[in-house]
Protein backbone atom coordinates (compact mmCIF):
# COMPACT_ATOMS: atom_id res chain seq x y z
CA UNK A 1 0.00 0.00 0.00
CA UNK A 2 2.34 2.40 0.46
CA UNK A 3 4.62 1.59 -2.08
CA UNK A 4 1.27 2.04 -4.30
CA UNK A 5 1.49 5.67 -2.81
CA UNK A 6 4.93 5.88 -3.14
CA UNK A 7 4.70 5.01 -6.75
CA UNK A 8 1.65 7.55 -7.45
CA UNK A 9 3.51 10.40 -5.99
CA UNK A 10 6.61 9.99 -7.94
CA UNK A 11 4.41 9.27 -11.50
CA UNK A 12 2.45 12.26 -10.82
CA UNK A 13 5.39 14.56 -10.48
CA UNK A 14 6.89 13.41 -13.47
CA UNK A 15 4.22 14.13 -15.25
CA UNK A 16 3.95 17.32 -13.55
CA UNK A 17 6.94 19.72 -12.94
CA UNK A 18 4.63 21.69 -9.96
CA UNK A 19 4.37 18.67 -8.00
CA UNK A 20 6.58 18.98 -4.83
CA UNK A 21 6.59 16.62 -2.27
CA UNK A 22 6.81 18.11 1.24
CA UNK A 23 8.18 16.52 4.46
CA UNK A 24 8.78 17.09 7.64
CA UNK A 25 11.95 14.45 8.27
CA UNK A 26 9.67 11.72 7.69
CA UNK A 27 9.79 8.91 5.46
CA UNK A 28 13.36 7.28 5.64
CA UNK A 29 13.29 4.43 2.37
CA UNK A 30 9.82 5.59 1.25
CA UNK A 31 10.73 8.27 -0.67
CA UNK A 32 14.32 7.08 -1.52
CA UNK A 33 13.48 6.58 -5.48
CA UNK A 34 11.96 10.16 -5.39
CA UNK A 35 14.58 11.84 -4.00
CA UNK A 36 16.71 9.90 -6.38
CA UNK A 37 14.86 10.76 -9.65
CA UNK A 38 13.62 14.13 -8.81
CA UNK A 39 15.85 15.88 -6.41
CA UNK A 40 14.60 19.23 -7.20
CA UNK A 41 10.82 18.48 -6.42
CA UNK A 42 11.84 17.29 -3.21
CA UNK A 43 11.78 19.23 -0.39
CA UNK A 44 12.45 17.87 3.42
CA UNK A 45 11.44 20.63 5.19
CA UNK A 46 12.88 19.42 8.34
CA UNK A 47 10.93 19.08 12.11
CA UNK A 48 9.17 21.81 12.15
CA UNK A 49 5.49 20.62 10.37
CA UNK A 50 3.98 24.07 10.79
CA UNK A 51 6.13 26.18 8.76
CA UNK A 52 5.97 23.53 6.14
CA UNK A 53 2.06 23.71 5.91
CA UNK A 54 2.50 27.78 5.19
CA UNK A 55 5.02 26.80 2.98
CA UNK A 56 3.11 24.62 1.01
CA UNK A 57 0.20 27.40 1.11
CA UNK A 58 2.51 29.62 -0.54
CA UNK A 59 3.40 27.63 -3.01
CA UNK A 60 0.05 26.51 -3.96
CA UNK A 61 -0.78 30.19 -4.07
CA UNK A 62 2.33 30.51 -6.77
CA UNK A 63 1.21 27.65 -9.08
CA UNK A 64 2.37 24.76 -7.12
CA UNK A 65 0.92 21.42 -6.32
CA UNK A 66 1.87 20.57 -2.99
CA UNK A 67 1.83 17.25 -1.44
CA UNK A 68 2.23 17.27 2.24
CA UNK A 69 3.57 13.61 3.83
CA UNK A 70 3.67 13.32 7.47
CA UNK A 71 3.09 10.77 10.56
CA UNK A 72 -0.95 11.16 10.78
CA UNK A 73 0.11 12.28 14.07
CA UNK A 74 1.54 15.21 12.72
CA UNK A 75 -0.21 16.17 9.53
CA UNK A 76 -2.78 17.01 10.01
CA UNK A 77 -3.22 17.09 14.04
CA UNK A 78 -0.41 19.28 15.00
CA UNK A 79 -0.89 21.18 12.05
CA UNK A 80 -4.35 21.92 11.94
CA UNK A 81 -4.50 25.48 12.19
CA UNK A 82 -2.32 25.95 9.19
CA UNK A 83 -4.61 23.67 7.30
CA UNK A 84 -7.58 25.59 8.50
CA UNK A 85 -5.89 29.24 7.96
CA UNK A 86 -3.40 29.02 5.22
CA UNK A 87 -5.12 26.29 3.10
CA UNK A 88 -9.04 25.24 3.30
CA UNK A 89 -9.79 29.10 3.69
CA UNK A 90 -8.31 29.86 0.45
CA UNK A 91 -9.47 26.39 -0.51
CA UNK A 92 -6.17 25.90 -1.89
CA UNK A 93 -4.88 22.47 -3.68
CA UNK A 94 -2.72 21.13 -1.37
CA UNK A 95 -2.88 16.74 -0.70
CA UNK A 96 -2.33 15.96 2.74
CA UNK A 97 -0.95 12.65 3.46
CA UNK A 98 -1.10 11.11 7.02
CA UNK A 99 0.81 7.79 7.53
CA UNK A 100 0.64 5.60 10.34
CA UNK A 101 -2.79 6.20 10.88
CA UNK A 102 -4.72 4.75 13.78
CA UNK A 103 -2.69 2.62 15.94
CA UNK A 104 0.12 1.34 13.99
CA UNK A 105 2.90 3.05 15.90
CA UNK A 106 1.63 0.57 19.03
CA UNK A 107 4.93 0.33 20.25
CA UNK A 108 5.91 3.73 19.95
CA UNK A 109 2.83 5.42 22.24
CA UNK A 110 0.14 7.71 21.72
CA UNK A 111 2.31 10.42 20.24
CA UNK A 112 2.63 8.70 17.54
CA UNK A 113 -0.85 7.07 17.71
CA UNK A 114 -3.63 9.08 15.74
CA UNK A 115 -7.45 8.47 16.59
CA UNK A 116 -9.33 11.85 16.28
CA UNK A 117 -7.35 12.84 12.59
CA UNK A 118 -10.56 12.45 11.10
CA UNK A 119 -12.85 14.07 14.02
CA UNK A 120 -10.35 17.59 13.75
CA UNK A 121 -10.63 17.30 9.86
CA UNK A 122 -14.18 16.99 8.86
CA UNK A 123 -15.54 20.35 10.48
CA UNK A 124 -12.79 22.41 8.59
CA UNK A 125 -14.83 23.29 5.54
CA UNK A 126 -13.42 22.59 1.85
CA UNK A 127 -10.93 19.86 2.47
CA UNK A 128 -11.66 15.99 1.42
CA UNK A 129 -11.08 13.31 3.46
CA UNK A 130 -10.02 10.05 1.55
CA UNK A 131 -9.51 6.89 3.71
CA UNK A 132 -8.28 3.81 1.55
CA UNK A 133 -8.24 -0.16 2.84
CA UNK A 134 -5.98 -2.02 0.35
CA UNK A 135 -3.61 -0.70 -2.80
CA UNK A 136 -6.52 -0.61 -4.96
CA UNK A 137 -8.24 1.77 -2.53
CA UNK A 138 -4.92 3.62 -2.52
CA UNK A 139 -4.28 3.64 -5.96
CA UNK A 140 -8.12 5.03 -6.35
CA UNK A 141 -7.33 7.58 -3.52
CA UNK A 142 -4.13 9.20 -5.18
CA UNK A 143 -5.41 9.31 -8.46
CA UNK A 144 -8.29 11.25 -7.09
CA UNK A 145 -6.74 13.12 -4.41
CA UNK A 146 -4.14 14.61 -7.39
CA UNK A 147 -7.00 15.64 -9.63
CA UNK A 148 -8.38 17.43 -6.67
CA UNK A 149 -8.37 21.57 -7.42
CA UNK A 150 -9.24 22.22 -3.31
CA UNK A 151 -7.30 20.57 -0.40
CA UNK A 152 -7.55 16.79 0.52
CA UNK A 153 -6.04 14.30 3.11
CA UNK A 154 -5.07 10.69 2.49
CA UNK A 155 -5.31 8.93 5.66
CA UNK A 156 -2.72 6.13 5.35
CA UNK A 157 -3.18 3.48 7.99
CA UNK A 158 -2.11 -0.70 8.77
CA UNK A 159 -1.23 -0.91 4.85
CA UNK A 160 0.26 -4.69 4.84
CA UNK A 161 -2.99 -6.50 5.90
CA UNK A 162 -3.59 -7.48 2.34
CA UNK A 163 -6.22 -6.87 0.12
CA UNK A 164 -10.25 -6.69 0.26
CA UNK A 165 -11.50 -5.81 -3.51
CA UNK A 166 -10.06 -8.27 -6.02
CA UNK A 167 -9.11 -5.42 -8.78
CA UNK A 168 -8.82 -1.82 -9.15
CA UNK A 169 -11.71 0.62 -7.84
CA UNK A 170 -13.48 2.79 -9.94
CA UNK A 171 -16.23 4.72 -8.25
CA UNK A 172 -16.92 8.79 -8.00
CA UNK A 173 -15.46 10.23 -4.92
CA UNK A 174 -17.77 10.11 -1.74
CA UNK A 175 -19.46 6.60 -3.31
CA UNK A 176 -19.36 3.84 -1.01
CA UNK A 177 -17.41 0.86 -2.93
CA UNK A 178 -19.60 -2.97 -2.06
CA UNK A 179 -17.14 -5.28 -0.70
CA UNK A 180 -19.67 -8.43 0.50
CA UNK A 181 -23.57 -9.16 0.36
CA UNK A 182 -24.91 -10.68 2.43
CA UNK A 183 -28.24 -13.42 2.71
CA UNK A 184 -29.52 -10.97 6.09
CA UNK A 185 -30.97 -7.55 5.52
CA UNK A 186 -30.86 -7.16 9.53
CA UNK A 187 -27.34 -5.67 9.70
CA UNK A 188 -24.99 -4.04 7.48
CA UNK A 189 -21.50 -3.29 7.95
CA UNK A 190 -19.89 0.22 6.93
CA UNK A 191 -16.12 0.17 7.58
CA UNK A 192 -13.33 2.12 6.73
CA UNK A 193 -9.30 1.59 5.82
CA UNK A 194 -7.94 -1.37 7.87
CA UNK A 195 -10.98 -1.93 9.68
CA UNK A 196 -12.71 -2.78 6.19
CA UNK A 197 -11.22 -6.21 6.43
CA UNK A 198 -12.48 -6.90 10.17
CA UNK A 199 -16.03 -5.99 9.33
CA UNK A 200 -15.71 -8.53 6.56
CA UNK A 201 -14.36 -11.55 9.41
CA UNK A 202 -17.52 -10.59 11.16
CA UNK A 203 -19.72 -9.92 8.54
CA UNK A 204 -19.08 -13.67 7.08
CA UNK A 205 -20.15 -15.03 10.82
CA UNK A 206 -23.67 -13.35 10.01
CA UNK A 207 -23.65 -13.60 6.30
CA UNK A 208 -24.33 -9.62 5.99
CA UNK A 209 -22.86 -6.71 3.69
CA UNK A 210 -20.37 -4.69 3.74
CA UNK A 211 -19.49 -1.76 2.16
CA UNK A 212 -16.02 0.21 2.25
CA UNK A 213 -16.04 3.59 2.83
CA UNK A 214 -13.05 5.44 1.45
CA UNK A 215 -14.52 8.89 1.05
CA UNK A 216 -15.31 10.20 4.20
CA UNK A 217 -15.66 13.89 3.16
CA UNK A 218 -17.39 14.28 0.96
CA UNK A 219 -19.59 11.20 1.01
CA UNK A 220 -22.90 10.03 -1.08
CA UNK A 221 -25.68 10.85 0.99
CA UNK A 222 -28.20 9.41 -1.10
CA UNK A 223 -26.47 6.31 -1.34
CA UNK A 224 -25.70 6.28 2.46
CA UNK A 225 -29.45 6.97 3.14
CA UNK A 226 -30.58 3.97 0.91
CA UNK A 227 -28.29 1.08 2.45
CA UNK A 228 -29.59 2.42 5.47
CA UNK A 229 -33.11 2.12 4.10
CA UNK A 230 -32.80 -1.47 3.63
CA UNK A 231 -31.96 -2.80 7.04
CA UNK A 232 -32.39 -2.36 10.42
CA UNK A 233 -28.98 -1.76 12.29
CA UNK A 234 -25.59 0.07 10.72
CA UNK A 235 -22.89 -1.10 11.87
CA UNK A 236 -19.79 0.81 11.87
CA UNK A 237 -16.19 -0.07 11.58
CA UNK A 238 -13.10 2.33 11.84
CA UNK A 239 -10.29 2.68 13.41
CA UNK A 240 -10.68 6.09 15.10
CA UNK A 241 -12.21 7.52 17.93
CA UNK A 242 -16.13 6.49 17.45
CA UNK A 243 -16.43 10.06 17.83
CA UNK A 244 -16.14 12.01 14.66
CA UNK A 245 -15.09 9.62 12.72
CA UNK A 246 -17.16 7.23 10.21
CA UNK A 247 -19.38 6.41 13.20
CA UNK A 248 -20.49 9.43 13.83
CA UNK A 249 -20.45 10.75 10.04
CA UNK A 250 -23.10 7.50 9.38
CA UNK A 251 -25.13 8.30 12.56
CA UNK A 252 -25.46 12.35 11.67
CA UNK A 253 -26.44 11.66 8.20
CA UNK A 254 -28.92 8.74 8.68
CA UNK A 255 -30.67 10.08 11.76
CA UNK A 256 -31.90 13.08 9.61
CA UNK A 257 -33.88 10.84 7.54
CA UNK A 258 -35.28 7.39 9.17
CA UNK A 259 -34.82 5.37 12.18
CA UNK A 260 -31.82 2.90 11.53
CA UNK A 261 -30.06 2.16 14.01
CA UNK A 262 -26.40 2.69 14.28
CA UNK A 263 -23.58 1.20 16.36
CA UNK A 264 -19.98 2.51 16.15
CA UNK A 265 -17.38 0.13 16.58
CA UNK A 266 -14.02 1.98 17.00
CA UNK A 267 -11.69 3.14 19.40
CA UNK A 268 -13.13 4.41 22.94
CA UNK A 269 -12.72 7.81 24.17
CA UNK A 270 -9.20 6.34 25.44
CA UNK A 271 -5.70 6.47 25.28
CA UNK A 272 -3.64 3.44 24.83
CA UNK A 273 -2.26 2.20 28.06
CA UNK A 274 0.18 -0.57 27.22
CA UNK A 275 3.36 -0.55 24.80
CA UNK A 276 2.65 -3.93 22.33
CA UNK A 277 2.54 -5.30 19.07
CA UNK A 278 -0.27 -3.72 16.62
CA UNK A 279 -2.51 -6.99 16.98
CA UNK A 280 -1.94 -6.51 20.90
CA UNK A 281 -3.38 -2.93 20.69
CA UNK A 282 -6.46 -3.78 18.67
CA UNK A 283 -6.91 -6.05 21.83
CA UNK A 284 -6.09 -3.75 24.16
CA UNK A 285 -8.81 -0.92 22.60
CA UNK A 286 -11.44 -4.03 22.09
CA UNK A 287 -11.38 -3.54 17.97
CA UNK A 288 -10.03 -7.30 16.79
CA UNK A 289 -12.35 -9.59 15.55
CA UNK A 290 -12.35 -11.65 18.49
CA UNK A 291 -13.38 -8.82 20.89
CA UNK A 292 -15.88 -7.32 18.14
CA UNK A 293 -17.73 -10.60 17.94
CA UNK A 294 -19.15 -10.29 21.51
CA UNK A 295 -20.59 -6.93 20.80
CA UNK A 296 -21.88 -8.17 17.52
CA UNK A 297 -23.44 -10.94 19.29
CA UNK A 298 -25.03 -8.15 22.29
CA UNK A 299 -26.02 -6.23 19.28
CA UNK A 300 -28.35 -8.67 17.42
CA UNK A 301 -29.32 -9.90 21.34
CA UNK A 302 -30.82 -6.06 21.66
CA UNK A 303 -32.57 -6.21 18.25
CA UNK B 1 0.75 65.11 -3.75
CA UNK B 2 2.93 62.89 -2.21
CA UNK B 3 1.97 58.86 -3.39
CA UNK B 4 1.50 57.01 0.10
CA UNK B 5 1.88 59.95 2.18
CA UNK B 6 2.11 58.59 5.73
CA UNK B 7 0.16 61.49 6.80
CA UNK B 8 -2.64 60.73 4.48
CA UNK B 9 -2.31 57.11 5.03
CA UNK B 10 -3.05 57.23 9.04
CA UNK B 11 -5.76 60.01 8.52
CA UNK B 12 -7.37 56.92 6.32
CA UNK B 13 -6.76 54.63 9.14
CA UNK B 14 -8.12 56.90 11.36
CA UNK B 15 -11.47 57.61 9.39
CA UNK B 16 -11.71 53.60 9.17
CA UNK B 17 -10.86 52.96 13.34
CA UNK B 18 -13.69 55.60 13.96
CA UNK B 19 -16.39 54.74 11.36
CA UNK B 20 -16.03 50.91 12.45
CA UNK B 21 -15.15 51.94 15.85
CA UNK B 22 -12.35 49.46 15.64
CA UNK B 23 -9.22 48.83 17.98
CA UNK B 24 -5.65 48.49 16.79
CA UNK B 25 -4.70 51.92 15.59
CA UNK B 26 -1.64 51.72 17.20
CA UNK B 27 -0.77 48.83 15.56
CA UNK B 28 -1.34 50.15 12.34
CA UNK B 29 0.60 53.70 12.75
CA UNK B 30 3.55 51.84 13.61
CA UNK B 31 4.00 50.51 10.37
CA UNK B 32 2.76 53.47 8.36
CA UNK B 33 6.17 54.55 7.02
CA UNK B 34 7.09 50.96 5.96
CA UNK B 35 4.22 50.34 4.04
CA UNK B 36 4.30 53.55 2.80
CA UNK B 37 7.88 52.87 1.07
CA UNK B 38 6.72 50.10 0.29
CA UNK B 39 4.17 50.69 -2.31
CA UNK B 40 5.44 53.97 -3.26
CA UNK B 41 9.08 52.31 -4.54
CA UNK B 42 8.97 48.78 -4.68
CA UNK B 43 6.38 46.32 -4.73
CA UNK B 44 5.88 45.60 -8.77
CA UNK B 45 2.49 44.50 -9.56
CA UNK B 46 2.62 44.22 -13.70
CA UNK B 47 -0.66 45.89 -15.24
CA UNK B 48 -1.38 47.27 -12.00
CA UNK B 49 -2.93 44.39 -11.32
CA UNK B 50 -2.77 43.24 -7.75
CA UNK B 51 -3.62 39.40 -8.59
CA UNK B 52 -0.61 39.58 -11.35
CA UNK B 53 0.98 36.23 -11.52
CA UNK B 54 4.75 37.55 -11.58
CA UNK B 55 3.80 40.49 -8.64
CA UNK B 56 5.72 41.10 -5.77
CA UNK B 57 4.29 39.36 -2.70
CA UNK B 58 3.45 41.67 0.55
CA UNK B 59 2.57 39.67 3.63
CA UNK B 60 1.08 41.41 6.25
CA UNK B 61 1.76 38.59 9.09
CA UNK B 62 1.45 40.80 11.82
CA UNK B 63 -2.52 41.31 10.41
CA UNK B 64 -3.81 43.43 13.28
CA UNK B 65 -2.09 46.29 11.22
CA UNK B 66 -4.21 45.20 8.12
CA UNK B 67 -5.33 49.26 8.62
CA UNK B 68 -2.71 50.50 7.08
CA UNK B 69 -2.37 48.27 4.42
CA UNK B 70 -6.29 49.13 3.66
CA UNK B 71 -5.37 52.69 3.25
CA UNK B 72 -2.14 52.10 1.11
CA UNK B 73 -5.06 49.80 -1.14
CA UNK B 74 -7.52 52.73 -1.18
CA UNK B 75 -4.43 54.52 -2.33
CA UNK B 76 -4.20 52.11 -5.06
CA UNK B 77 -7.36 52.24 -6.11
CA UNK B 78 -8.47 48.83 -5.37
CA UNK B 79 -10.47 49.78 -2.48
CA UNK B 80 -13.45 52.23 -2.65
CA UNK B 81 -14.23 54.99 -0.86
CA UNK B 82 -16.90 53.14 0.49
CA UNK B 83 -14.88 50.19 1.65
CA UNK B 84 -13.43 52.95 4.01
CA UNK B 85 -16.67 54.47 5.15
CA UNK B 86 -18.30 50.89 5.56
CA UNK B 87 -15.54 49.70 7.90
CA UNK B 88 -17.25 47.01 10.01
CA UNK B 89 -20.66 47.32 8.51
CA UNK B 90 -22.72 44.57 8.34
CA UNK B 91 -21.97 42.58 5.23
CA UNK B 92 -18.79 44.44 4.80
CA UNK B 93 -15.45 42.73 3.03
CA UNK B 94 -12.67 44.38 5.29
CA UNK B 95 -12.22 42.87 8.15
CA UNK B 96 -10.56 43.72 11.16
CA UNK B 97 -7.22 41.11 10.70
CA UNK B 98 -5.59 40.51 7.25
CA UNK B 99 -7.57 38.68 4.80
CA UNK B 100 -6.30 37.07 1.84
CA UNK B 101 -9.81 37.01 0.14
CA UNK B 102 -9.22 40.66 -0.20
CA UNK B 103 -7.54 42.01 -3.47
CA UNK B 104 -4.06 42.99 -2.54
CA UNK B 105 -3.97 41.21 1.01
CA UNK B 106 -1.78 38.10 0.21
CA UNK B 107 -2.32 36.13 3.50
CA UNK B 108 -5.12 35.31 6.41
CA UNK B 109 -3.27 36.27 9.55
CA UNK B 110 -4.80 37.07 12.87
CA UNK B 111 -3.22 33.95 14.50
CA UNK B 112 -0.08 34.84 14.24
CA UNK B 113 3.05 33.06 13.18
CA UNK B 114 1.32 31.82 9.98
CA UNK B 115 2.03 34.73 7.36
CA UNK B 116 5.63 34.47 7.40
CA UNK B 117 5.65 31.30 6.43
CA UNK B 118 3.06 31.03 3.52
CA UNK B 119 5.98 34.11 2.59
CA UNK B 120 8.81 31.68 2.89
CA UNK B 121 6.52 29.56 0.25
CA UNK B 122 5.93 32.28 -2.28
CA UNK B 123 9.89 33.49 -1.78
CA UNK B 124 10.47 30.04 -2.79
CA UNK B 125 8.21 29.57 -5.74
CA UNK B 126 9.26 32.66 -7.46
CA UNK B 127 12.87 30.58 -6.84
CA UNK B 128 11.85 27.81 -8.67
CA UNK B 129 10.25 29.45 -11.23
CA UNK B 130 13.75 31.25 -12.16
CA UNK B 131 11.41 34.56 -11.39
CA UNK B 132 12.96 38.28 -10.01
CA UNK B 133 10.00 38.65 -7.90
CA UNK B 134 10.72 39.36 -3.99
CA UNK B 135 8.34 39.05 -1.23
CA UNK B 136 8.55 41.11 1.86
CA UNK B 137 6.67 40.10 5.21
CA UNK B 138 5.95 42.18 7.78
CA UNK B 139 5.83 40.89 11.03
CA UNK B 140 5.24 42.07 14.58
CA UNK B 141 8.24 41.64 17.24
CA UNK B 142 5.29 40.60 19.81
CA UNK B 143 4.50 38.35 16.93
CA UNK B 144 8.39 37.16 17.24
CA UNK B 145 7.03 34.93 20.24
CA UNK B 146 5.53 32.52 17.61
CA UNK B 147 7.66 29.30 17.45
CA UNK B 148 6.67 29.10 13.74
CA UNK B 149 8.45 32.28 12.83
CA UNK B 150 11.81 30.65 13.82
CA UNK B 151 10.55 28.01 11.89
CA UNK B 152 10.43 29.78 8.31
CA UNK B 153 13.70 31.60 9.52
CA UNK B 154 15.64 28.17 9.54
CA UNK B 155 14.13 26.95 6.33
CA UNK B 156 14.65 30.31 4.58
CA UNK B 157 17.93 30.28 5.37
CA UNK B 158 18.09 26.24 4.06
CA UNK B 159 16.30 27.29 0.80
CA UNK B 160 18.84 30.59 0.66
CA UNK B 161 15.54 32.57 -0.03
CA UNK B 162 17.25 36.02 -0.97
CA UNK B 163 14.47 37.07 -2.17
CA UNK B 164 12.80 37.31 1.26
CA UNK B 165 12.65 40.80 2.75
CA UNK B 166 11.31 40.55 6.83
CA UNK B 167 10.51 43.86 8.11
CA UNK B 168 9.91 43.73 11.64
CA UNK B 169 8.14 46.27 12.89
CA UNK B 170 9.94 46.66 16.29
CA UNK B 171 7.44 48.84 18.80
CA UNK B 172 8.54 47.11 21.19
CA UNK B 173 5.27 46.44 22.63
CA UNK B 174 2.71 43.75 22.19
CA UNK B 175 -1.08 43.13 23.62
CA UNK B 176 -0.42 43.33 27.26
CA UNK B 177 2.53 45.04 27.71
CA UNK B 178 6.03 45.80 26.14
CA UNK B 179 7.95 42.74 24.47
CA UNK B 180 10.56 42.81 26.51
CA UNK B 181 8.75 42.05 29.85
CA UNK B 182 6.10 39.67 28.23
CA UNK B 183 8.64 37.44 26.32
CA UNK B 184 12.08 39.16 25.47
CA UNK B 185 14.04 38.92 22.34
CA UNK B 186 16.87 40.67 23.23
CA UNK B 187 18.58 41.85 19.63
CA UNK B 188 16.84 40.77 16.66
CA UNK B 189 19.16 41.90 14.61
CA UNK B 190 22.10 39.89 16.47
CA UNK B 191 19.31 36.78 16.23
CA UNK B 192 18.49 37.19 12.37
CA UNK B 193 22.30 36.94 12.17
CA UNK B 194 23.05 34.62 13.46
CA UNK B 195 20.31 32.33 11.48
CA UNK B 196 22.02 33.87 8.86
CA UNK B 197 19.73 36.78 7.54
CA UNK B 198 21.61 39.70 6.45
CA UNK B 199 19.80 42.13 8.68
CA UNK B 200 19.43 46.00 9.15
CA UNK B 201 18.83 47.83 12.30
CA UNK B 202 16.68 51.42 11.00
CA UNK B 203 14.22 54.19 11.96
CA UNK B 204 11.18 52.46 10.57
CA UNK B 205 9.72 55.75 10.55
CA UNK B 206 12.75 57.68 8.18
CA UNK B 207 11.67 56.94 4.93
CA UNK B 208 14.65 57.64 3.59
CA UNK B 209 16.42 54.82 5.23
CA UNK B 210 14.07 52.23 4.89
CA UNK B 211 14.45 52.98 1.06
CA UNK B 212 17.59 52.73 1.30
CA UNK B 213 17.97 49.82 3.75
CA UNK B 214 15.45 48.13 1.08
CA UNK B 215 18.27 48.86 -1.59
CA UNK B 216 21.16 47.91 -0.04
CA UNK B 217 19.17 44.60 1.11
CA UNK B 218 18.40 43.90 -2.39
CA UNK B 219 21.72 44.69 -4.06
CA UNK B 220 23.03 41.45 -2.33
CA UNK B 221 22.58 38.39 -4.02
CA UNK B 222 24.66 36.20 -1.97
CA UNK B 223 21.75 33.64 -1.22
CA UNK B 224 20.93 34.75 2.23
CA UNK B 225 17.49 35.81 3.21
CA UNK B 226 17.16 39.31 4.31
CA UNK B 227 15.56 41.37 7.66
CA UNK B 228 15.06 44.96 8.55
CA UNK B 229 14.74 45.62 11.83
CA UNK B 230 12.73 48.52 11.72
CA UNK B 231 12.57 50.65 15.26
CA UNK B 232 8.78 51.67 15.35
CA UNK B 233 7.31 53.39 17.70
CA UNK B 234 3.70 52.17 18.22
CA UNK B 235 1.08 55.03 17.62
CA UNK B 236 3.61 56.57 15.82
CA UNK B 237 2.17 59.94 14.54
CA UNK B 238 -0.28 61.29 17.23
CA UNK B 239 0.96 62.64 20.10
CA UNK B 240 -1.41 60.68 22.66
CA UNK B 241 -1.26 57.57 21.04
CA UNK B 242 2.51 57.22 21.00
CA UNK B 243 4.05 54.51 22.60
CA UNK B 244 0.53 54.14 24.72
CA UNK B 245 -0.16 50.73 24.74
CA UNK B 246 -3.53 51.52 25.51
CA UNK B 247 -4.29 52.47 21.86
CA UNK B 248 -4.21 48.68 20.88
CA UNK B 249 -7.64 48.73 22.26
CA UNK B 250 -8.65 51.83 22.30
CA UNK B 251 -11.68 53.14 20.13
CA UNK B 252 -11.57 56.52 19.20
CA UNK B 253 -14.35 58.90 20.58
CA UNK B 254 -15.56 62.32 18.15
CA UNK B 255 -13.17 64.17 20.32
CA UNK B 256 -10.46 61.59 19.98
CA UNK B 257 -10.68 61.03 16.38
CA UNK B 258 -11.42 65.34 15.73
CA UNK B 259 -8.11 65.52 17.69
CA UNK B 260 -5.89 63.09 16.04
CA UNK B 261 -6.97 64.19 12.31
CA UNK B 262 -6.07 67.66 13.27
CA UNK B 263 -2.90 66.82 14.76
CA UNK B 264 -1.92 64.55 11.72
CA UNK B 265 -2.72 67.75 9.62
CA UNK B 266 -0.66 70.21 11.28
CA UNK B 267 1.80 68.17 11.07
CA UNK B 268 2.04 68.34 7.57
Amino acid sequence: MRSVFSNAILAAAQADPKVLLLTGDHGYALFDEFRKCLPAQFINAGIAEQNMVGVAAGLAKAGFKPIVYGLSAFVPVRVLEQIKMDVCYENLAVVFIGDGAGLVYSSLGSSHQSTEDIAVLRCIPNISILSPCDIYEMQYAMDQALRFESPVYVRMGKSDIGQVHQGPVSVPVGDLVPVRTGAQSEIVFLATGSMVKTAVTLAQTIDAAVWSVPGIKPVNTVQLNNIARHTKTLVTLEEHSIMGGLGSLVAEIVSETGDTRVIRMGVQDRFSQKCGSYDYLLEEHGINVAALLPQLSATLASD
Amino acid sequence: MTAFAPHRLRQTVLKMAYSGSTVHIGCAFSIIEIMSVLYRSHLRYPGDNPAAALRDYLVLSKGHGVMAQYACLYEKNWLTTADIENYFTDGSKLKGLSDAHVVGCEVTSGSLGHGLSVGVGMALAAKLNNSDQYCYAIVGDGEMNEGTMWEGILFAKQQMLDNLIVIVDENGFQAMGKTREVLGLGSLQDKFSAFGFDAIAVDGHDETALDNALAILKSSKNGNPKAIIARTVKGKGVSFMENENSWHYTRLSKDTFDLAMAELEQAV
